[in-house]
């Protein structure tokens, strides 16, 4: 549309189609606009429900108006949440599972990083022998349902001594993701064009050194976008915390669903939408100020894969 | 040498995760199926009875609760395409309408970034018979709508579909909206100069142009239905009675209540033949887009 301004005869008619596209909403616009914003509504109602909720008296909810806003808004539940909700027999909130997801997240995102770029590098830019068979069954394993490998893998981290740990959920998540992430970064460095690999190999010719001082500088974005896309997994992951977290390991979504369903008595729903809203901020700050990366994360592996 | 040492580098650097692969994928996948065809229980043991070797598999299929995890697999696999046609949908409109795009795009992918166990939790709270949504509804006269269906067996998948349409709906519009951002524009000037209906259009051009993204999306869906089990755990917790078992849960479950690992390792290997199931066109589609593109 824009090459149409640059040449001479379109200038003509840019002038009276300008203020046209100015000149108001259509019907149908309004009609598509009114439907987009009652779906977005639906969308924001169970923000809108926690977030209320987390601030209510336990007198206020039993009224039973969901939909009111707090009054008095109380912090009460937020501490208590943070601070001494039970989660079976142990009272000491969510912040133990805050920790150790922070804990995991990070021994884990190194993991990860690190193994899944070097594989997927070498297999995109050098010469290996069952490149593509390799590359196969790497495709397969990133779809496999965790229960099929489960139990072996409880096995052999017992074996290991790692079973229960922090470093046994960071070693889980980093071997589970590399199949996935191995293809993401196999299909990123597959673009590299080839001037660049045989300028690079005349230069060193070290694998090593060509990964390190051409293949890094070059792949900041995609390091990104597999950082926030592994951030949120690991954070918001309920299955490998769950089998593989010890008594005093879990990480937070855990202890988030042991608060809400092992509850005795009057449930305090207050103090779940809070413990709720605290699980959900981390990934969902993330989303919002680096929103772009997540949605390249996510729509990567579904398209190209 | 110091040459031989970088020829052998590539290999040197694949070794972890090819050794990943044969132990934790292969192997592991391999020691289960076969571990499905002995009797152990709470230990394995390495001995097949060969005149009864599908033995948990026969007690698998007159099992009751795994009937139900599959019929709820297909009910949720049924109801979650709903979240694919509410994607396009969203994803058409917001692609027509430029306005907004980026506000509601936003919007519609939030619940992404959410944990299944939260989105679980917050829909398990408004689903609350007395003090959720409808006591809310009751109370301004609309007294003929239920929303108490996670307390009642015959609903209560219908409340966990309605919670993966919300946190999915986005992820299958974001798909969506890059494959109709993908078409050329020409067609959308092209039709509308000879005077093709809305519907027309959508019907007859873009959707048949959109197959591959579709494909993708029904295939992603359902792959997911299988591993369903967070969300489960977080609503209903398999509850009421086994009214919401899925295969995942019913895995775990054989696993870590019933300590019968010959029993969970069947139920597993079962899961793994419904995903190849749907992966097998997933392979076909991917070579069938390799040659389109080649060729």
């Amino acid at each position: 549309m824009s090459t149409g301004l640059l040449s001479g005869d379109a200038r003509v008619e840019a002038a009276p189609r300008f203020p046209r596209k100015r000149k108001g909403i259509s019907g149908r616009s309004i009609a598509i606009l009114v439907f987009l914003s009652i779906c977005a509504a639906f969308f924001c109602v169970p923000l809108y429900v926690i977030v209320t909720t987390s601030f209510k008296t336990m007198e206020q909810i039993r009224e039973g108006a969901i939909f009111s806003l707090p009054s008095p808004i109380t912090f009460e539940a937020w501490v208590n949440a943070w601070d001494h909700a039970c989660s079976g027999i142990r009272c000491e909130g969510l912040k133990v599972g805050f920790w150790n997801s922070v804990a995991i997240l990070f021994p884990s995102l190194m993991l990860s990083l690190t193994l899944s770029s070097i594989t997927g590098y070498a297999l995109a830019l050098w010469k290996v022998r069952w490149a593509g068979t390799f590359l196969f069954i790497l495709f397969i394993c990133a779809f496999v349902p965790f229960q099929i490998i489960m139990i072996p893998l409880i096995i052999l981290s017992s074996g290991l001594k790692v079973y229960g740990t922090i470093w046994g959920i960071a070693i889980i998540h980093a071997v589970l993701s590399m199949p996935f992430l191995t293809l993401v970064f196999r299909n990123y460095y597959k673009g590299i064009p080839q001037e660049i690999m045989s300028a690079a190999m005349m230069d060193s010719g070290s694998f090593w050194r060509v990964f390190g001082e051409i293949i890094v500088p070059m792949s900041g974005n995609i390091f990104i976008v597999v950082l926030i896309l592994q951030v949120t997994s690991i954070w918001n992951d309920f299955l490998l915390g769950l089998t593989f977290g010890g008594l005093g390991t879990q990480p937070m979504s855990v202890v988030l669903a042991n608060v809400v369903i092992t509850t005795t008595g009057e449930a305090a729903y207050n103090e779940n939408m809070a413990a709720a809203l605290l699980t959900a901020i981390p990934p969902l700050v993330i989303y919002f100020i680096l929103g772009k990366f997540f949605v390249q994360g996510i729509t990567a592996g579904a398209i190209k894969g | 040498m110091a040459f031989r040492w970088s020829r052998m580098s590539p290999q040197l650097a694949l070794t972890p995760a090819v050794a990943i692969t044969v132990v934790a994928f292969i192997g592991s996948i391999l020691w289960t199926i076969y571990v499905s065809f002995t009797s152990s229980k709470a230990f394995a043991t390495y001995g097949i009875d060969f005149t009864d070797w599908a033995r948990q598999y026969e007690r698998l299929f007159k099992d009751k609760g795994w009937t139900i995890a599959l019929k709820n697999m297909l009910v949720l696999g049924i109801g979650s395409f709903l979240a694919i046609v509410f994607g396009f949908i969203l994803a058409a409109l917001i692609d027509r309408e430029k306005r907004g795009e980026g506000f509601f795009r936003t919007v519609f992918l939030y619940p992404l970034a959410v944990s299944l166990i939260v989105t679980g939790v917050a829909w398990r709270w408004m689903f609350n018979p007395s003090f959720g949504l409808q006591g809310a509804l009751h109370s301004i006269g609309l007294t003929f709508i239920s929303f108490d269906w996670l307390s009642k067996p015959e609903t209560a998948m219908y409340g966990i579909i309605l919670a993966s349409v919300w946190q999915g709906a986005g992820f299958y519009m974001a798909l969506m909206l890059s494959g109709l951002k993908s078409i050329n524009t020409e067609i959308w000037s092209a039709a509308r100069l000879d005077g093709v209906s809305f519907w027309r259009l959508y019907a007859e051009i873009i959707i048949p142009m959109m197959k591959f993204t579709f494909l993708t999306c029904a295939i992603l869906l359902s792959l997911g239905v299988v591993k369903a089990y967070d969300i489960v755990v977080a609503m209903t917790n398999g509850g009421p009675g086994q009214a919401t078992w899925v295969p995942g849960y019913f895995t775990i479950n054989a696993y870590w209540v019933k300590s019968n690992l010959a029993y969970a390792s069947a139920a597993a290997a079962l899961m793994l033949g419904i995903t190849a199931l749907i992966f097998l066109p997933l392979v076909l589609l991917t070579a069938w887009r390799e040659r389109a593109r080649t060729s």
